[in-house]
């Protein structure tokens, strides 16, 4: 056969037509996946997503539904899918939820809402390139019921204007920390670094110095010692710095701490805080002025070994009533990879609110950080290795910690107590909430 | 001395008409503020209406037009509950008042049990009993319990009792009307002002009951504008911040909250206004006979 | 005596109460014995006599629940009984325009309930915003929101709320019930000499016994079933003040957080006591039942 240049036009054709004809079916697979329509409920926060999700897909019929994100302990999720659990109907497909361990319960009866997302159900390329600390998290009896949708390891944030303003070093363990606040109390009272009064108080200072308050010992054993040292040790750091208000004991979220903290007062030296902190609360919340903050590795108490705590990282849960399983696993794992892996888009801060779980779109959203003007420095690596460093010792339980916190220690540190006096109430009250939930509880 | 006892009277009375009017000013000012405003202005300053415009525009905007649909539903959840409890209920009370059958007492005592207990504690019971009839996610489920009206009854039964002279009845009767033929002539024109009363309690109550309606609705858009603001408050970000931080998109601040209390208070405000004169004349109308 | 109809005895009035009964049995009475069905058994639907009291009594929120719940409604009935017939008595015997508008004020808030009134609160009790910040910096010593609520001074804050919105329609109430009283026996009072004060409280306050008695019976049955007050300023406090504060708090926690249903109806049926021995108390005592009077 001569070797001519027909020959060589129909090979052409022939691949180009193979070539076209697999894509427009991988097209089409891709637009089958994704059409029908889907019930979604989201926070505010991840609102701006599942729009952009709704103008990007026009054949998903999406049906967004906004609530509270059963955040800071509700009972919002509990009662309406025991409600829908009655009426045999009414289940969205996809939750988002702003409590990390709310998966747990989901997962277990007589609740029973989330689906299997094993086995390739949630394309297995995805979670291999989620931190394994994440999807341990999601992993509830043996089963990957969630997908996070995004991680919030704890770094500590400085603001390096004014620390270099002062003459501070840069801390790296707790008691270099403290010793600022000690020294700012005296020489620049007014000013803080660190607020222990947010609902989560305890992952940013407890979880992170390793303190066993939730150390789970089996599926219904857990482990909750309040007196173990390493909780007195950080509450005996905590208590002086909190008398000589270098330490403030106001939610980060109040108008009094934007009032007295916040804006041109820009009285915040340093906060420990998780990775979506960096323009949420400093830039959005507290609008403290730019050019000033970066971050640095979390604290170590000492020599030892670098972990850190852990606020948020609200999982994606897929419900197992659903009837359009491809569209909800969509929809999630869009959430998860491709919205956040295009810092392009217009409102990116908004899509993307927090270090993302996805690794690639991880590498993504640091890169976009540091190029923010917000920051005095990229605050990227930081974050990106504190996402390892968090402390597996903290498991997740069926019940909230948060309110046990809010409700025995904060109101207390606001009325003048100390720290370390509400220890054994902290610890008295977690054990509480666990025997209720029906756990069995341990000291040691 | 008799100055200084004027005087001290007065005093007392306009420090409690400060008490209970100043959060009403403030909360009908707050809107014309912006958020920032609103902390740092006066708290009984007036803004501008473009602020309330704009109140209302993020209001209207959150969750698809949600807040409308919550004002609808308790407009649509009392005015049929309280159809329905004015057209049992006041039948019921002439009843209960001129009748005589066996097991008069028997009812007229529950009545007045049910009336006083806490009708929240049977919510969960009433939650299951509804459950038990396919009942829960559909409206009925709110509109039935809140039919009952025990208070209602009793309003009418009082009226009745107290208005309504035997002799009256027993000459229709003599004439030969029929039960109904003498409810007909005779109860039914009177009824205006005790059917005015029940209307009123009962539109209030239907209004405002927050706890029945929380636990046998699962879908927020049936929900009535009372479990609608709870869900505003938690749902937004100024009151209940997100762990992720942002929703500054949602634009909902104090201003917008402040606004979706104050029209969801003005129906039930112009029943109450316009009632306060018959309230006062229709409650006594027993005791003033007395 | 019945009436005939075509030869059928109807007992006279019945057809008229038969549409209500169905409501009272459905809402009424059924519930009840639901409540204590559910209370006395167990998931399964086995007897298990008082187990479900004496747990809940066990659970570490009940004790305190009830004690905030017993505190709440006391400070409350005590606050309308003194402050009510007191505006009203101070009220009544000025004539004229004045009474009506001071009246009409104290109206206003009544409109604002439940949801509603816990707002505008949130809003007053926030030092930030409050036109009230003065009294809250100075006088209860509050600067924060967290100050404001603390744990302490809850059942007052909720008693205040409750007696913000409730207290209007009963000095209207009360004030038309002075009303009745002929204007003669005032007249004749005092030119036997009678003082302002012996005017109000030895004439016009026994008058209106009846009325306080009525105000303490609704007022005693709202106050023991608070919900919403507490649950609402548990969502913006963020859980500073618990989600089980109030008994009824606690049974709609045990019933959806722990899908225990059994436990949630034996605090209502713990609630259904406390109302059902304050209503015979009550009502024996005031002869409310006593309907040929």
């Amino acid at each position: 056969m001569k070797f001519n240049r027909r020959w060589l036009a129909f090979v052409a054709l022939v691949v180009f037509a193979t070539t076209a004809l697999a894509t427009a079916a991988a097209g089409s697979a891709r637009s089958k996946a994704a059409s029908g329509s889907l019930t979604v409920w989201v926070d505010s926060v991840r609102l701006p997503a599942a729009k952009l999700y709704q103008k990007t897909h026009p054949n998903v019929h999406l049906n967004i539904v906004t609530f509270d994100g059963d955040s800071n302990g509700a009972t919002t999720l509990q009662a309406k899918i025991q409600l829908w659990n009655r009426t045999g109907h009414g289940w969205p497909d996809v939750i988002f939820s702003e409590q990390v361990n709310d998966p747990v319960w989901m997962a277990q009866k007589p609740f029973d809402y989330a689906a299997d997302l094993e086995n390739n159900v949630f394309p297995t390329k995805i979670v291999k390139q989620i931190p394994a600390p994440s999807i341990a998290q999601c992993t509830v009896n043996g089963h990957l019921v969630c997908i996070q949708d995004n991680l919030a390891p704890e770094v500590l944030y400085y603001n390096k204007k004014l620390m270099s303003q002062f003459g501070y070093q840069v801390p790296t363990t707790w008691q270099q920390w403290a010793q600022i606040g000690a020294d700012v109390a005296k020489k620049h009272p007014g000013y803080i670094i660190g607020t222990v009064g947010d609902s989560y108080g305890h992952w940013l200072y407890l979880w992170a110095d390793q303190c066993p308050l939730s150390t789970l010992k089996g599926p219904n054993t857990v482990l909750i010692n309040a007196a173990d040292s390493h909780c007195t040790r950080m509450a005996n750091l905590l208590d002086p710095l909190l008398a000589d208000k270098s330490v403030s004991d106001v939610t980060v979220f109040s108008p009094d701490f934007a009032k007295q903290y916040g804006g041109d007062a820009d009285k915040v030296l340093m906060m420990p805080g998780p990775a979506w902190y960096a323009l949420a609360v400093f830039r959005d919340t507290l609008k403290l002025p730019a050019g000033e903050w970066t971050t640095s590795t979390p604290l170590r108490w000492g020599t030892e070994p670098v972990v850190t705590g852990q606020v948020g990282g609200g999982p994606w849960i897929i419900s197992k009533h659903t009837k359009n399983m491809a569209a909800a696993v969509d929809f999630v794992q869009w959430n998860v990879a491709a919205a956040k892996l295009n810092t392009k888009v217009a409102n990116y801060s908004a899509i993307a609110p927090g270090l993302p779980s996805y690794g690639p779109a991880a590498k993504a959203w640091l890169a976009w950080l540091g190029k923010d003007p917000f920051f005095a420095a990229p605050p990227g690596a930081a974050i990106g290795k504190a996402s390892n460093q968090i402390w597996k010792g903290w498991g997740l339980v069926t019940y909230p910690d948060q309110p046990v916190w809010s409700n025995s220690v904060v109101t207390q540190l606001v009325a003048g107590k100390s720290l370390s006096s509400l220890l054994p109430a902290l610890g008295q009250g977690l054990s509480q909430a666990a025997q209720a939930a029906g756990y069995k509880v341990v000291s040691h | 001395m008799r100055h200084t006892a004027l005087g001290v009277r007065l005093l007392v009375l306009i420090t409690f008409a400060a008490f209970f009017i100043v959060p009403v000013v403030w909360l009908v000012l707050a809107p014309t503020k912006s958020d920032g405003a609103l902390v740092s202005h006066s708290p009984l300053s007036f803004g501008s209406f473009h602020q309330v415009w704009l109140a209302w525009k993020h209001l209207d905007a959150f969750s698809d037009h949600i807040y409308r649909r919550w004002i609808l539903n308790s407009l649509f959840y009392a005015l049929t509950a309280t159809a329905i409890t004015v057209a049992v209920g006041v039948p019921a009370g002439y009843g209960l008042a001129l009748g005589n059958f066996p097991g008069r007492k028997v009812i007229l005592t529950l009545t007045l049990v049910a009336m006083i207990m806490p009708g929240a504690a049977l919510v969960l019971p009433i939650f299951l009993e509804l459950d038990a009839l396919h009942l829960i996610g559909s409206v009925f489920s709110v509109i039935l319990p809140f039919s009952f009206f025990p208070f209602g009854v009793y309003l009418a039964y009082i009226y009745y009792a107290t208005a309504l002279p035997k002799d009256l009845l027993d000459a229709s009767r003599v004439d030969g009307c029929s039960e109904w033929q003498t409810f007909q002539r005779i109860a039914l024109p009177l009824a205006k002002p005790v059917v005015a009363l029940v209307f009123f309690f009962s539109f209030v109550a239907d209004w405002n009951n927050f706890f029945l309606p929380l636990t046998v609705l699962a879908d927020s858009k049936q929900y009535p504008i009372q479990v609608g603001l709870s869900d505003l408050l938690s749902s937004t970000p100024s009151f209940n911040p997100a762990q992720g931080g942002g929703g500054q998109t949602v634009n909902i601040f104090r201003p917008e909250l402040a606004l979706a209390t104050l029209l969801a208070v003005v129906p039930v405000a112009i029943v109450f206004l316009l009632s306060q004169r018959s309230l006062v004349r229709g409650m006594l109308g027993g005791a003033v006979k007395q | 005596m019945a009436a005939r109809v075509r030869g059928l005895r109807v007992p006279r009035g019945l057809p008229f109460v038969l549409p209500y009964l169905p409501f009272l049995i459905a809402f009424g009475i059924a519930p009840t014995i639901y409540a204590l069905d559910l209370a006395f058994t167990n998931v399964g639907g086995g007897w298990v006599g008082f187990h479900n009291f004496v747990r809940t009594y066990h659970d570490y929120r009940f004790v305190p629940a009830f004690k905030h719940i017993l505190l709440y409604t006391t400070v409350w009935l005590a606050a309308l009984v003194v402050l009510v017939v007191g505006l009203v008595l101070l009220l009544h015997g000025r004539v004229g325009r004045t009474a009506s508008t001071f009246r009409f004020l104290y109206y206003i808030p009544g409109a604002l309930a439940g949801a509603a009134s816990v707002l505008v609160w949130l809003f007053m009790l926030d030092p930030v915003v409050s036109p009230g910040s003065f009294i809250l910096h100075h006088v209860f010593g509050a600067t924060l929101f967290a100050q404001a609520i603390a744990p302490a001074r809850l059942p007052y804050v909720f008693a205040m709320i409750a007696f913000w919105t409730g207290a209007g329609g009963w000095i209207v109430v009360m004030y038309g019930a002075l009303n009745t009283i002929p204007p003669d026996l005032e007249e004749a009072a005092r030119i036997d000499g009678a003082g302002p004060f012996t005017i109000a409280f030895r004439l016009k306050l026994p008058l209106i016994r009846k009325w306080i008695a009525y105000m303490v019976i609704l007022s005693f049955a709202t106050g023991t079933q608070l919900f919403v007050e507490p649950q609402l300023v548990n969502q913006a406090s963020l859980g500073l003040v618990p989600d089980t504060w109030s008994p009824n708090q606690l049974a709609y926690q045990l019933a959806f957080r722990y899908a225990d249903f059994n436990a949630a109806a034996a605090i209502a049926a713990d609630l259904l006591l406390i109302g059902l021995v304050a209503a015979a108390v009550i009502v024996t005592w005031t002869g409310l039942f006593r309907t040929d009077d």
